[in-house]
């Protein structure tokens, strides 16, 4: 599996075409600071969870890390992820096509994130 | 999930037969999967249609055709359907609840097999599991025709709501909710769709308002084919074969041949009891239906195994029956609770063109038990005002109470025929439950403008 890192909804779309025909995997973040750290709190949190589960996706996947932007245009109700990608919250880990995904706190769940990652 | 919550390791055992299509589905049962859900989401496409029809004479303007496209439909509901999915999913996983998506059969007492789906048949792998109690919730799957061609030519509502292709023009076998809700959805969505009844529509139901759902559905674009059966279903394949053609050959006074694109299949339900190894275990069941007889505490003959749901003998095959049951079984096993299931005056709406919520006796049923001179029946005709302005029928919207004279006057049977049933339904319902009399349903104050009322 491989990892790519985006910024923002243009290029997370560009990057999902790409990848088209693989199981795609995407965890979307608030923005990091210089010192690379999220303005949210529960994406400090998930992070390291999510990763310690990724050797479990399949060989094929590939894992799209998105920082969706800065908090206020997180808190836009009309910004490009909550529209079109139908996000209500950050972290959103999904698997990309699929009903299949985890919100906020379910992001913490090592079990779930692993379900998430192997599960058809 | 309920009894995780008092702290009990369970296992659920799930596991979907395919369809002759080679159709299946994930967790959540039939009504999620391939039952209420996609049905009233179905019915909800179809009532749209029929809004943008009456739309025009509210002053919206459009000169474009409106047409439906069954696929993005389909897609649209199947997705939804796979959230609920993952959600079931999620919601065990996080109360611990083992899930295993395989077939399980019982072997010996307090003992499954249970075999995984993806394991290679071949060796025949399968595990053990033993536990204390069993709680067995396999529900029903359609009953094919039992008639030459059935299987390669008809389809039922297990692959309806997923069918990659639209149906176009349809002939329904038989005339249950499940066959008259479909029709009615069909029929909304454009299609040409026939309706084959043996006898009577909607069987164990108010026969009265049975005839006005028919006559409704007649009046609007569905062919009925009265007491006729099927007896053979075969496909005649044309050189620039395009389309395959069923020609039916029918029984009944005069033989009748109807070309058409789909069958669909409909003659009843079997319960999913008989391959499960309930003999292993001594559990009875009535040999001739599959159903299970139980206790009023969901018990079946063996102690330490409980049933819920529409494998039951003689209750309600409804979703929110069986989900009460089985949370009041483990409140009562694990909780300390001592309430018991309610089976009585159990509201149920029939999502047909023209909506039927129910709840209580049927007037035939009212009749029979109570006598016809101990029993009033007050009724209306109601034009909803939301179809004045369209100008829809005014005299087929319908509500009648069924009233015990003998005790002072008590609503014991409620049926409303118009839009929007089930949400009309469900209030009456509580009010019965807590007694309603005539009296006081003359002293409640009606909404206005609405059909409650």
């Amino acid at each position: 599996w491989e990892e790519k890192q985006v910024r923002g909804y243009p290029e997370f779309v560009q990057t999902g075409r790409s990848a088209h025909g693989r199981p795609i995997f995407a965890l979307f973040c608030g923005d990091k600071d210089a010192e690379g750290r999220s303005w949210c709190p529960d994406c400090v949190t998930a992070e390291p969870v999510v990763r310690k589960e990724l050797h479990n996706m399949p060989d094929e996947s590939v894992f799209i890390y998105c920082l969706v932007g800065d908090r206020a245009y997180w808190k836009d109700p009309n910004n490009e992820f909550r529209k079109n990608l139908k996000l209500t919250g950050v972290p959103t880990l999904l698997k990309y096509g699929t009903p299949q995904k985890l919100v906020e706190e379910e992001c913490f769940k090592a079990e779930l994130v692993r379900m998430l990652f192997t599960e058809d | 999930q309920e009894a995780a919550k008092y702290e009990k390791k369970v296992m659920v055992l799930d596991f979907v037969t395919a369809t002759p299509l080679g159709n299946s589905w994930g967790l959540g049962g039939t009504c999620v999967n391939v039952g209420c859900i996609p049905k009233k989401l179905m019915h909800q496409a179809a009532l749209l249609g029929q809004a943008l029809q009456d739309s025009r004479k509210f002053g919206w303007q459009f000169t474009e055709e409106v047409k439906h496209n069954w696929m993005t439909m389909t897609e649209s509901v199947q997705n939804y359907i796979g959230s609920l999915n993952w959600g079931y999913r999620v919601a065990l996983r996080e109360k611990k609840v083992t899930y295993e998506n395989a077939y399980g059969e019982f072997v010996g007492p307090h003992t499954v097999k249970v075999l995984p789906s993806h394991v290679c048949w071949v060796f025949l792998l399968y595990f053990l599991n033993r536990a204390e109690r069993f709680l067995i919730a396999t529900g029903e799957r359609p009953r094919y025709l039992g008639i030459p061609g059935d299987k390669e030519y008809c389809i039922s509502s297990d692959d309806l709501f997923s069918l990659p292709y639209c149906p176009g023009k349809t002939l329904v076998v038989g005339a249950s909710y499940v066959a008259l809700e479909c029709a009615g959805f069909l029929v909304g969505l454009g299609l040409d769709v026939t309706v084959m009844v043996r006898s009577i529509l909607l069987r164990g139901f108010d026969q009265d308002i049975a005839n006005k759902i028919g006559e409704y559905m007649e009046e609007h674009g569905i062919n009925f084919i009265r007491e006729f059966v099927p007896i053979k279903v075969g496909s005649k394949w044309e050189l620039h074969d395009t389309l395959k053609t069923i020609k039916l050959q029918c029984a009944g006074v005069a033989s009748n041949r109807k070309k058409c694109m789909h069958k669909k299949n409909w003659f009843g339900r079997d319960a999913c009891t008989r391959k499960i190894g309930l003999d292993k275990v001594g559990v009875k069941i009535n040999e001739k239906t599959g159903k299970i007889p139980v206790n009023d505490e969901e018990q079946t003959n063996v102690p330490y195994i409980y049933a819920v749901g529409d494998i039951l003998q003689d209750k309600l095959e409804l979703t929110p029956v069986a989900i009460q049951a089985g949370r009041l079984l483990v409140q009562r096993l694990y909780a300390g609770a001592t309430c018991k299931c309610d089976y009585v005056n159990v509201p149920t709406t029939v999502f047909t063109p023209l909506e039927y919520g129910a709840c209580g006796y049927s007037e035939e049923t009212a009749v029979e038990k109570f006598g016809e001179e101990n029993i009033e029946v007050y009724h209306s005709h109601f034009w909803p005002l939301e179809w004045t302005v369209p100008s829809r029928d005014n005299n087929k919207c319908y509500a009648k109470i069924i009233c015990n004279i003998q005790d002072n006057e008590r609503v014991i049977g409620f049926h409303v025929l118009g839009p929007n049933a089930g949400e009309v339904t469900q209030g009456f319902a509580a009010a019965i439950k807590c007694g309603l009399t005539k009296e006081q349903l003359d002293s409640t104050i009606g909404i206005h403008p609405v059909c409650a009322e």
